[in-house]
């Protein structure tokens, strides 16, 4: 009897002092209340060294749990990340709506251009409906090119289910070629890395060592996008995909694809210099080909033998091109200014006209959105290009100014 | 006579455990008043005061715009009197910068005139007012609830 009376307040004396112990072992809590939720979160106790992802989500409005959940309250790692969205992505598409949405966030009205995840949900790049129209077409599991499938089901389209598709074609398909859509975990290799959903984009991938880049950008550089575009090639003969072999480096002679010709801004600008939001992120609408949603051509930015580009004036501070070029400053425009739309009306914010004094031909001017460098151009009008105004695709162009590689 | 038998200094076993045992229960017992002595002095994190004395009234001299950082908001006296605007902005809660022509917002750009009407949006409504008072002691006590 007195040996156990003994044994049990030894041990209650031990497991007093390990809980002590092991409180104080613990880091002093660093809180924050965000001024949007206004509820207290202790995630800057651990995280208080990382970066403020961006100018437009500092930490002290958005705290961390708004855009990432997880336990606000919690000081132990585990418990604190055991409700996260989206792992360290809360961007990937089959959470974004709750970490990214709302009326006065990313998921507004197409009025006030807010619905960046209606239209991003729709677009080729998340859907893969354009390809996989074109395998089951390939394949004869449909009768014309008209997407019917995407990766995941939205209005429009049906989910793409390879275990009901007869061919073994479309089903090799489905096993190796769907790597890039922004639902898509990336192939194994430093250089497709990238993060799923808006982060595909918006978010520099994981450094080589794996640590995480905490930003999130609108300064988009080419090299981002080659995480998926400019690697390699889908094969319809053996349904694989064949990665390049080579680490291209010098832009101009070996970074492209050898069968592919190219004039100067296609590899000195960055591709999202001319390629616009809706060409990229989609316009609510769903397509079946790359080629139905990309609309920028050469001439959009320099116009033809018979006309100038299409320009607007800025006449609202509300114009949606203030808004992103106060997202990325490397342009100062405000209202009265002129700058370059697109054949829908998109403004190509980056690109400013600078009228001739003369009234003749103006001078236009580029900012690149990641590079910050300024570059002029004039227009084709006015030039000694003979090229017939209803032959403006890009194959026309590059017969006299690709560069020679 | 019988010699007495020397006397045992030494500890017991039994005596032993037994201080064993006492020990090990005061022991516990002090830990355990630690952890609710820890436990009861936990400091939630406090609630930002509704109200702010501002000093004296006579410190916002007529024509005067003065930010008053620990309310996040800007006092203005002008000839209709003290008014006071808070600098939080109405779009998403960021706190607005106080520029030569007003404040602007620098998260998503929304602009406000320098009486705190919208200029531009994002935002969709002016910055919101908040109540200033002289009291008894000519100070100004301003009410942000």
């Amino acid at each position: 009897m007195h040996r156990h009376f003994f044994l049990a307040s030894f041990l209650l004396f031990i497991a007093c002092g390990l809980v002590l112990w092991q409180q104080n072992l613990g880091p002093k809590p660093i809180a924050i209340t965000p001024t949007i939720t206004g509820q207290v979160e202790y995630c800057l106790t651990c995280h208080n060294d990382l970066a403020e992802i961006s100018k437009s989500h500092p930490v002290e409005t958005f705290g961390c749990v708004l855009c990432h959940g997880g336990q606000p309250l919690a000081l132990n790692a585990d418990l604190a990340h055991s409700t996260m969205r989206g792992g360290a992505n809360p961007s990937d598409l089959s959470v974004v709506e709750t970490s990214c949405g709302g009326e006065m966030c990313h998921s507004g009205t197409p009025q006030v251009q807010r619905d960046h995840i209606q239209r991003v949900t729709t677009s080729l790049q998340a859907t893969y409906a354009g390809a996989i129209a074109q395998v089951r077409y390939a394949f004869g599991a449909q009768p014309d090119l008209i997407a019917r499938m995407g990766i995941f089901a939205i209005d429009g389209l049906a989910a793409f289910d390879p275990s009901k598709e007869s061919s073994a074609g479309i089903q090799k398909f489905a096993i190796n070629c769907l790597t890039c859509h922004l639902t898509a975990q990336p192939m194994p290799a430093a250089e497709n890395d990238r993060w799923t959903g808006c982060s595909a984009c918006h978010s520099p991938a994981p450094r080589q060592d794996s640590t995480l880049v905490h930003q999130l950008t609108t300064s988009i550089p080419y090299t981002q996008c080659d995480a998926c575009h400019n690697r390699g090639n889908y094969s319809l003969a053996d349904m694989q995909y064949h990665s390049r072999q080579d680490t291209p480096t010098d832009r101009v002679h070996d970074y492209y694809q050898p069968i592919a010709a190219f004039t100067r801004c296609e590899w000195t600008l960055d591709c999202v210099d001319c390629h616009t939001r809706q060409e990229a992120m989609g316009d609510g609408h769903v397509y079946s080909s790359k080629k139905d949603i990309q609309y920028v051509r050469c001439k959009t930015c320099h116009g033809t033998t018979q006309s100038l580009p299409l320009t607007y004036i800025i006449t609202d501070e509300n114009d949606l091109a203030l808004r992103e070029a106060f997202l990325n400053p490397v342009i100062d425009i405000e209202v009265g200014d002129t700058i370059l739309m697109t054949d829908k009306g998109e403004p190509l914010w980056n690109i400013h006209v600078i009228p001739a004094e003369d009234g003749g031909t103006p001078t236009y001017e580029i900012f690149g959105k990641a590079s910050s460098e300024r570059l002029t151009f004039k227009p084709v009008m006015g030039s000694t290009c003979q090229q017939k105004p209803d032959q403006q695709e890009a194959k026309y162009c590059h017969e006299c100014h690709a560069t020679q590689r | 006579m019988n010699a007495m038998p020397p006397k045992d200094n030494t500890l017991s076993r039994r005596s032993f455990l037994g201080w064993l045992v006492k020990g090990s229960l005061a022991g516990s017992v002090l830990l355990g008043l630690g952890m609710v002595g820890r436990f009861i002095s936990f400091q939630s994190e406090q609630s930002p005061p509704s109200q702010y004395d501002l000093g004296l009234a006579t410190h916002y001299p007529i024509g005067s715009r003065i930010p008053f950082t620990p309310a996040q908001a800007f006092i203005i006296h002008n000839n209709e009197g003290y008014r006071a605007i808070s600098l939080v902005c109405p779009h998403l809660g960021c706190i607005v910068n106080v520029t030569g022509d007003g404040f602007t917002c620098p998260c998503h750009g929304s602009s406000y005139l320098p009486d705190g009407s919208l200029r531009k949006g994002p935002a969709a409504r002016a910055l919101s007012p908040l109540r200033v008072e002289a009291n008894e002691e000519d100070h100004l006590i301003l009410y942000t609830d």
